[in-house]
């Protein structure tokens, strides 16, 4: 069938977007599960790292990123995506904060714009926890910074290459002095 | 013709009469039905029984209650415990990773408990400070936290743009 090419109508979202919806047990119905939703949003926005229910974390980062890569795609100026921030964003000074701020900040990135963690539970809570926050944000980092531990295989890989190149690099400087003095000593036999 | 009419007209007064009688007062059967001789019994308003829950619950005899003797084998795995049916054997668990940094046990694909309260906790009071500092103003440039004496360790263009 000619199906119609919607792959481009919304940004592609670098994470795992769940098709199905989490109703969360809300009396209220759908309309308190946004309710819920928007708080999340907005005090993720805000404070930039939260700690919350894993479900409730999960949910609330797709529709973070979503309204981020629409952030990015389209600008302030356009008038849809000032009303889905207007909406998702209760306090306004965060409306300010995404168009100015976040923006800039994620633009060029390729990864997502969120991280969600599970966090440590102390018995008896055994509901799943989780911490989740925003990329560059001015916090301590929850995990430590892996990319110049010697050990790991990608840094084996390229230590290993470096010393390979050098050692090439040395044999042919090696080799142009050794030339250069056979030059010397040939004219001066002459 | 007319002898009928007159006749029909007669009866649906009658009835008439009957069903206002009925209507207005069920205490005695309507004066057409009095039997001579016998008196006339007056309703006798019902008992008002006190409320027992015996009548709301009853005997018991119908409720939910075991039809068939339980075997031996089902007893058992209940006490005993066994893999399809509830497993009572103590397992120890292989999820269980030492962290790098600080050398307590956590479970794995979770954070270390150790590590994520000192970290939680500072970022809680950095948090606190930012929105003591920010409150309601539109918030228009990155925010870096300094502590005391490190605007003066990095070069000054590593601040530029940020509160």
């Amino acid at each position: 069938m000619n199906q119609a090419d919607v792959a481009k109508l919304v940004s592609q979202l670098r994470i795992k977007v769940n098709p199905r919806l989490r109703k969360f047990r809300s009396p209220g119905g759908p309309e308190e599960r946004l309710n819920k939703l928007r708080k999340t949003v907005t005090a993720l926005i805000k404070h930039e790292r939260l700690e919350l229910n894993y479900p409730r974390a999960d949910e609330s980062r797709m529709y973070a990123e979503r309204l981020i890569s629409d952030a990015i795609r389209y600008g302030d100026c356009h008038k849809e995506t000032m009303e889905m921030a207007d909406y998702w964003l209760i306090e306004k000074q965060l409306v300010h904060k995404l168009f100015k701020v976040l923006v800039p900040r994620f633009a060029n990135y390729n990864t997502a714009y969120t991280k969600i963690y599970k966090a440590p539970t102390i018995h008896p809570e055994t509901r799943l926890k989780a911490v989740l926050e925003l990329r560059g944000n001015p916090y301590p980092p929850l995990l430590p910074d892996m990319h110049h531990n010697r050990n790991l295989i990608h840094n084996v890989l390229l230590d290993e290459a470096k010393k390979a190149y050098r050692t090439r690099k040395y044999a042919e400087i090696a080799a142009k002095i050794d030339a250069a003095g056979q030059n010397a000593t040939e004219e001066t036999s002459k | 013709m007319a002898g009928s009419l007159l006749i029909r007209f007669n009866v649906a007064i009658h009835r008439l009469e009957l069903a206002i009688a009925t209507v207005l007062g069920r205490r005695s059967p309507p004066d057409g039905l009095c039997l001579a001789g016998v008196p006339i019994q007056e309703h006798q308003p019902r008992p008002a029984s006190a409320f027992s829950l015996k009548d709301l619950l009853g005997d018991g005899f119908l409720w939910g209650v075991p039809t068939a003797r339980r075997t031996i084998e089902r007893r058992l795995k209940r006490k005993f415990g066994d893999p399809y049916y509830i497993e009572k054997i103590l397992k120890p668990k292989t999820n269980i990773r030492t962290c790098n940094t600080c050398g307590d046990d956590h479970l794995a694909g979770v954070l270390c408990p150790t590590c994520y309260k000192k970290v939680i906790d500072e970022t809680k009071e950095m948090q606190e400070a930012i929105q003591n500092e920010l409150q309601l103003t539109p918030v228009e440039q990155e925010v870096a936290v300094l502590y005391e004496g490190e605007k003066d360790e990095k070069p000054d263009d590593f601040w530029e743009g940020k509160r």
